[in-house]
């Protein structure tokens, strides 16, 4: 049988929390399948990344190490992986949902005609050995399976799986790629602009306040836009919320947006449809304000206030400054 | 028989004049309500969206669509706004004498303008002293050389003061039997739009009385055969006149329950929503059936109008159930919303005082009834 | 003159499309009659190859995959500005994952002949993967840039566009021909106007089956999907819930107790 292989992603050459994760999950599935996992590093001036690698987990890095590798380069990447894969015919690649993970896997994925699924919360291994992906779907969860086609690929959001404990003393083997001098470009990252994030990120954020259609119009939002500031949390949203218009995709927590960790979290107006609770992981206690007492969200959440959210958040703004001006 | 479905074409029209209405239009009718002003966005958004073209046939720059693309418009339109509505169906009132009477050279002078929205239209009839009865208007021509003089005031015009071409009703000064219809242009000297209504509905509705003191009109203004003027203002007023006011009617209807359902689902109480309540259910049946109704009426006159078929009997009923039937689905929207329905934040109010409107606009129900018995008796 | 295929698919309205739930005690997806519309991400797919029509000039064709009732997306596009439609409908092609549904519309481009851009939107708003755009891509050994945000350039063959990354974006440079995947940044799209309708009345829909395509029943719909759904089973991410009581005021000061008292404020 062949290997599990994370395709690890650096920024800055630096590995990324995502890969970690992925790999530590690894472990599990790859002692259920008795084999190896390898690691997928490619970059620049990455030789030292190798390290922690092994210390997550991974049992072979394979690395490329170029400067023309520095910026994810789809191309190269791509035909880089595909090239290997072809050669040493992995069983599973993981590969971190992120911006470049969800443009490489399918590249991947396509070259090797194989399947690939997207938005996991979870990975198994089911009694036939075959990777079983889990993701939400129409209110529950599907298990999606590819019985034939090998490599079976998954992607998976930071967050899902939790930071691997790091073993400073693991060690394995090193392979160096070929990168591919010859190969003609047609596409090319040229550079990468980053902006500072605004307000209270979601990594950081101990209260995530989340606000879905519930909140009406944007004046029903930016109540509870104020509430999320009063309490310094990040402010997070629903799909229907960012189709209104009223929050950013990148505020989105849910199966294809962020995922979440917080001690606090607030649901308002919303539904607690799966797509999103899914987003929001070990939080340590969660509430939601819902109008209609029937709603789903009442059974994820530990405590519920069926009001009128247009209602109750202004008035609990202003509880929440007595109390905090009093104390 | 008949095939009761709207074909793929039609859906699309259907589905443009609603991406319009809810894009466009939705965002200034807060702005129309509070100032009863804001027209200028809402015509030129219209003017944008081909809306003044519809019925215009192709060769005079129009689309030629016909009527029921006409009331698949309004009606959307009206969803949204009921005022932009009636400004978008009196400009259809004032276009027909074109289509039907105009000569070619009129027609080639004020068509393709009125199509592109460059200009507006409108048709006055309406006089203190005869509006059912259409007459016992007063406004009086005399011809004088190349010129008509028209004397007289007009009330009730929509799209009295936005209006470029006007196509006014008036009788012989010395034969009070004998009606003759003319083009007035904004700006001819002996013409100004005078007082400026404020209607209980349908605010942000240009609407407003028109005098003319020896007002001055070429005589190739003339539209319609001499003293026969009364056929030209019927044009106007009947078929088109009348189906303007289903879309409208129609638009507010759906509007109306549409904002009932949605309360009806969010209102809890004895621990559910309302809609599962009998009551509410049967209130909510009854707007539907009202409306289901009032399209196959509204729609079959407008197919008929599209085949040339005579279709001003057609048009009474449908005029006299849909705006009878608006009015009815407002209350009950309002009676659904409970307290709410009588706060301005909540649309229903609006509807409401909006469904007042379309009662009088292009002959009264008693004037439909006074219409289909003389078919019924004919 | 640009030649320029945009790819289309018919979803459930999103608006209404969280009806379909599955069924806890079947286990199954009970069938909901709702409407089909263009998928938004796809609207925005398709203004971008008319402002490319507007400025340069190009031939637009649009390419869906789907059941018969999808022609009315096809349709509505053609009413858009797009000059030809073509509907992929064969009962061999349902049930396809992403890669199948990326080969097929693969081997449908191939057939429209030479273009110089594939325009899709980046996602659906019923499946979402995001993968239907580079997979077909790699099929047609096309270089490919998703997440356009930005078109910088655009003229002649070497274009330079913005590709979103987490908090920012890459500023990537391709040459044509390419497949782009867009986001909703990327532009406004125009709404249906009535005399588009008419235009379209002259604008041809072409329907292609696995015949057509000169394709195996083995390489397309659920045969030729590598991936399939194995189960279907309804979830609990359940917690005990307490329901605060009290009048409103009432309500918000426990809350604010309960909370200090588990010390997460």
């Amino acid at each position: 049988m062949g290997s599990v292989w994370v395709i690890v992603e650096q920024i800055d050459s630096k590995v990324i929390p995502v890969s970690l994760q992925l790999i530590g999950h690894a472990t599990k599935l790859a002692a259920e399948l008795e084999t190896p996992i390898e690691a997928v590093l490619l970059g620049n001036q990455i030789e030292d990344q190798v390290q922690v690698l092994f210390a997550a987990g991974a049992d072979r890095v394979y690395i490329g190490d170029a400067p023309k590798l520095a910026y994810y380069q789809p191309e190269l990447y791509s035909e880089i992986i595909h090239k290997l894969a072809r050669e040493r015919l992995p069983e599973i690649i993981l590969v971190g949902s992120t911006y470049m993970g969800r443009e490489l896997a399918p590249l991947i994925a396509a070259k090797l005609e194989t399947g690939l699924t997207a938005h996991c919360i979870d990975l198994k291994v089911d009694e036939n050995k075959n990777l079983e992906q889990i993701i939400p779907a129409y209110g529950g969860v599907i298990s999606i399976l590819c019985p034939e086609k090998r490599p079976q690929m998954a992607t998976i959001a930071k967050g899902v799986f939790p930071d691997p404990p790091l073993d400073g003393t693991r060690t394995g083997d090193v392979v160096h790629l070929d990168v591919l001098e010859d190969l003609p470009l047609r596409v090319q990252t040229l550079e990468i602009v980053r902006e500072e994030p605004k307000g209270v990120t979601f990594e950081s954020a101990l209260i995530v306040v989340a606000g879905g259609a519930g909140a009406g119009n944007l004046d029903g939002w930016n109540e509870i836009a104020d509430l999320a500031d009063l309490f310094n949390a990040a402010l997070g949203s629903t799909r229907p919320a960012v189709d209104e218009g009223w929050a950013d995709l990148e505020t989105m927590i849910g199966q294809s947006g962020k995922m979440v960790s917080p001690d606090l979290y607030i649901g308002i107006g919303l539904s607690g449809e799966l797509q999103h609770m899914v987003g929001i992981v070990g939080a340590k206690v969660m509430v939601a304000v819902n109008i209609d007492p029937k709603s789903p969200v009442f059974e994820q959440v530990d405590y519920g206030i069926v009001e009128d959210c247009r209602e109750f958040i202004p008035i609990l703004i202003e509880k929440l400054k007595f109390t905090w001006k009093r104390g | 028989m008949i095939d009761f479905t709207f074909t793929e074409e039609q859906e699309l029209f259907r589905k443009a004049a609603r991406e319009f209405a809810e894009t466009k239009i939705a965002p200034k009718v807060p702005e129309m309500e509070e100032t009863n002003r804001g027209w200028d966005d809402v015509v030129s958004a219209m003017a944008e969206a081909e809306m003044f073209a519809i019925t215009i046939p192709e060769e005079n720059g129009g689309l030629g669509l016909g009527y029921v693309a006409r009331l698949i418009a309004l009606e959307e339109i009206g969803r949204v706004s009921v005022a932009t509505a009636m400004m978008l169906q009196v400009f259809g009132l004032g276009i027909e004498p074109f289509i039907k009477f105009g000569t070619e050279e009129q027609k080639k002078k004020y068509l393709p303008a009125l199509a592109k929205g460059e200009r507006l239209a409108t048709a006055a009839v309406t006089e203190p002293t005869g509006g059912s009865d259409p007459k016992g208007g007063r406004t009086t021509y005399k011809k004088d050389g190349d010129f008509y003089i028209l004397n007289g005031r007009k009330c009730f015009i929509t799209n009295s003061h936005i209006a470029d071409t006007l196509v006014v009703l008036a009788k012989d000064e010395e034969n009070p039997e004998a009606f003759s219809t003319f083009i007035v242009e904004k700006g001819m000297k002996g013409f100004k739009p005078t007082h400026e209504e404020h209607k209980v509905g349908m605010r942000g509705c240009n609407t407003g009385e028109l005098e003319f003191k020896d007002c001055k009109v070429p005589a190739e203004n003339l539209i319609g055969e001499k003293e026969k003027g009364l056929r030209v203002a019927m044009s106007a007023i009947g078929d088109v006149g009348r189906g303007g006011m289903v879309g409208c009617a129609l638009g507010v209807h759906t509007a109306c329950l549409e904002a009932s359902v949605k309360f009806a689902n969010e209102r809890i109480l004895y621990g559910k929503p309302i809609s599962r309540l009998q009551a509410i259910q049967f209130k909510l049946a009854e707007m539907k059936i009202d409306l289901e109704a009032g399209r196959l009426l509204g729609y079959r006159a407008a197919a008929m109008q599209d085949q040339g078929l005579r279709s001003g009997n057609e048009f009474a009923v449908a005029k006299y159930f849909t705006t009878e039937a608006a009015q009815k689905a407002a209350k009950m929207a309002v009676d659904i919303h409970g307290g709410y329905g009588c706060m301005e934040e909540f649309p229903v109010t609006r509807y409401l005082r909006d469904s007042f409107v379309l009662g009088p606009s292009a002959g009264t129900s008693d004037i439909m009834k006074v219409i289909i018995a003389r078919w019924v008796l004919s | 003159m640009l030649k320029i295929v945009v790819c289309v698919k018919a979803v459930p309205d999103p608006k209404e499309a969280d009806k379909i739930k599955i069924d806890p005690v079947t286990k199954t997806l009970p069938r909901h009659d709702i409407p089909l519309v263009i998928n938004p991400l796809d609207r925005h797919a398709l203004e971008a190859a008319l402002q490319l029509k507007e400025r340069f000039g190009a031939n637009i064709t649009v390419l869906s995959m789907g059941p018969p009732a999808a022609g009315n997306v096809v349709k509505e596009s053609l009413a858009l500005g797009a000059e030809h439609g073509i509907l992929l409908s064969d009962p061999a092609f349902a049930g396809a994952d992403a890669f199948a549904t990326a080969y097929t519309l693969a081997k449908a481009v191939e057939k429209v002949g030479p273009v110089d851009v594939v325009f899709c939107g980046m996602a659906s708003s019923d499946g979402s993967t995001e993968w239907v755009g580079p997979e077909i891509a790699a099929i047609l050994k096309l270089p490919v840039v998703t997440m356009v945000k930005e078109l910088v350039g655009c003229e002649g063959d070497t274009w330079q566009v913005k590709s979103k990354i987490e908090d920012g974006y890459r500023l990537v440079q391709v040459k044509l021909p390419a497949v782009f995947t867009v986001t909703r940044e990327l532009n406004i799209p125009k709404t249906l106007s009535f005399s588009g309708i008419i235009k379209a009345r002259s604008k041809e829909i072409t329907q292609w089956g696995l015949e057509d395509l000169n394709l195996q029943e083995d390489a397309v719909g659920l045969k030729g999907s590598p991936t399939i759904i194995s189960n279907l089973t309804s979830i609990e991410i359940k917690r005990e819930v307490k329901i605060i009581e009290g009048t409103t005021e009432e309500k918000a000061e426990r809350l604010i107790q309960k909370l200090s008292e588990t010390g997460v404020i």
